[in-house]
């Protein structure tokens, strides 16, 4: 019994093994109910990270993203439809909404079924832009898999992706080959600052309407090479999260425990699993997740110059005075399975404060102080300018994959009271006219000596003349 | 160059040794103004304030000495006939504390 009881307990807590940072419930679009055993491998991992999935068909009656004007569901997996449209309560503004109101998106794409209007107009609204050819894929004919498309070319093999920049943490990579079959290839566009790529296609890869028969399909193919994104993210302001998966196949059953071959390699595994869990991991907001906590700033002079402890000092005060010494403090943390924990933004990166009015006057690089357990402490130490008006002190952390960090703390900077100015002897230019006062005070004194010394000699001069 | 050693030889001789020393007080008195004048051609003035102050302290001291070698001189007795050498002489001292005291404030 004891045994039995220990071993409950025990499974309940490995279940618990990476929870969402915002919240676990996750609803699911499917429109086949018999297709959800094509993806059970796929659910079964979602729930073993604690997921609370609610399946949904889009024509449901009972389906609602929202509850009394808030997001139902912490996050969304949308996948394709067989028919034209994804139903009324899924159009394209409700889904904007609910982006809005900070839920994550997770929408797969396939090449098989046709994608709805709403979908591909919604997408456009992200500056993603799909083929306008229904039906098209994406081929390659060197990176594909002999085993199941030694013909048609259009499973393709991928690599792990990696981040290429020195100050971006790969929150993707996976040991292996990624199988994409029936890939839709998504491209991105240059005006929005808030669309990262995850995965791209080869560079021999292009984009192909098996169905056009018409030679001059690819004379002008909509994208081709790395234009190609295969799995997109988009991340909005409020830090929600949106990714594109390319290849809804992907995520099947077979998919994640099939054997592929390369045209010039050897058999091997699909890290296709893995790869979901990268990809979930990061849209269901498990990766990735940043947090602000305690900030604090106080005057770093006279009594309270160097001193660290809460208690005696003035902790954030409202008004400060022009070229004071200021101490500021904020604590990040990142968001780690089901903790937080210390954030380390990588090598080359700084997070950075900016004390500005307008413009920035200041921006000076935050230094890791101490680690707690929760978080890592970043301080500076600065002069306020000389200039007095209503200062932020502003650490704005935009990363790719990274959510939004954004902490303003407003100040009155004034101006010099009337005895706060230095005085006139603490001035190395003043003294020499100090001195010239002295020199002419004494002067004076000694002519009023003289004189009255050399007075009684003047009388008694003219008494002796009288 | 004649004249100017007549006008100083008569100087010498005729002058009460009073007005001499008032004089030399005076020669002083614009000694000190002019290095603090050429101070401040060279090196800026910086702390105004405190430059007018210096500045003005020795052309204020010069202008009561002025005004005392005018009252106490024998010569001018006619003009100043109601006011005493001592009078002469107060006046000056209070005119010149309010001076410093104006002075030591404004730098």
């Amino acid at each position: 019994m004891r045994s039995l009881l220990l071993g409950l307990l025990l499974g309940l807590c490995s279940l618990v093994s990476a929870l969402s940072a915002v919240g676990n419930k996750l609803l699911v679009i499917q429109e086949d109910e018999s297709e959800k055993d094509n993806y059970s491998q796929f659910f079964k991992d979602l729930e073993a990270r604690g997921f609370q999935i609610s399946h949904r068909t889009p024509k449901d009656s009972s389906l609602s993203l929202f509850l009394h004007g808030v997001p139902a569901y912490s996050h969304l997996l949308l996948f394709p439809p067989k028919s034209k449209g994804l139903g009324p309560e899924l159009t394209a503004n409700v889904l904007v909404d609910f982006i809005n109101q900070g839920s994550n998106v997770l929408l797969a794409l396939s090449s098989d079924k046709s994608i709805p209007s709403a979908v591909s107009s919604l997408l456009l609204e992200l500056d993603i832009s799909l083929s306008p050819d229904r039906g098209s894929l994406v081929v390659d004919h060197f990176n594909y898999d002999t085993k199941s498309a030694s013909d048609k070319h259009e499973v393709l093999l991928l690599p792990s992706p990696d981040s290429s920049r020195q100050d971006v943490k790969s929150y993707f990579g996976v040991q292996g080959l990624i199988a994409f079959p029936h890939s839709v290839g998504q491209v991105l566009g240059n005006a929005s600052p808030f669309l990262a790529s995850v995965l791209k296609a080869p560079a021999t890869s292009y984009i192909y309407n098996p169905k056009d028969d018409s030679g001059d399909a690819l004379e002008d193919p909509f994208a081709t090479g790395t234009q190609i994104n295969l799995v997109s993210a988009f991340q909005a302001r409020n830090s929600a999260r949106f990714t594109v998966f390319g290849s809804a196949e992907a995520l099947q059953d077979t998919w994640f425990t099939a054997s592929v071959q390369l045209p010039n390699g050897k058999s091997e595994k699909t890290s296709n699993q893995e790869f979901a869990k990268k990809v979930t991991g990061w849209t269901f907001k498990e990766q990735g997740v940043l947090k602000a906590g305690a900030i604090r700033h106080w005057l770093d002079e006279g009594a309270q110059k160097s001193t660290t402890d809460l208690t005696v000092l003035d902790v954030n005060p409202s008004i400060y005075r022009i070229k004071n010494d200021v101490h500021y403090s904020v604590e990040l943390s990142e968001w780690q399975a089901d903790h937080w924990a210390p954030f380390t933004p990588p090598a080359a990166d700084n997070v950075q404060l900016e004390v500005s009015m307008l413009s920035p006057f200041h921006r000076l690089n935050l230094v890791p102080k101490q680690h707690t357990a929760n978080a890592t402490l970043y301080t500076s130490d600065f002069k306020l300018p000389d200039q007095h008006g209503i200062f932020n002190f502003y650490v704005e952390y935009r990363r790719p994959f990274l959510t939004n960090v954004e902490e303003k703390v407003t100040v009155t900077v004034r101006h010099f009271a009337h005895d706060e100015w230095p005085r006139s002897f603490a001035i190395s230019g003043a003294w020499p006219w100090i001195g010239g006062i002295w020199v002419t005070i004494a002067g004076w004194v000694a002519f009023v000596a003289l004189w009255l010394w050399c007075k009684p000699v003047e009388e008694k001069k003219v008494a002796g003349k009288r | 160059q004649d004249i100017v050693e007549t006008i100083w030889q008569n100087y010498v001789d005729k002058t009460p040794q009073r007005v001499k020393l008032l004089d030399t007080f005076m020669a002083f008195l614009i000694v000190v103004g002019v290095l603090q004048f050429v101070y401040c051609v060279i090196g800026g003035n910086f702390p105004f304030n405190a430059f007018l102050s210096g500045f003005s302290a020795t052309v204020g001291q010069f202008v009561l000495t002025a005004s005392l070698r005018m009252q106490t001189n024998p010569e001018n007795k006619a003009d100043f006939r109601s006011i005493s050498h001592e009078r002469a002489f107060a006046d000056f001292v209070f005119g010149s504390l309010i001076l410093h005291f104006f002075c030591v404030n404004f730098i």
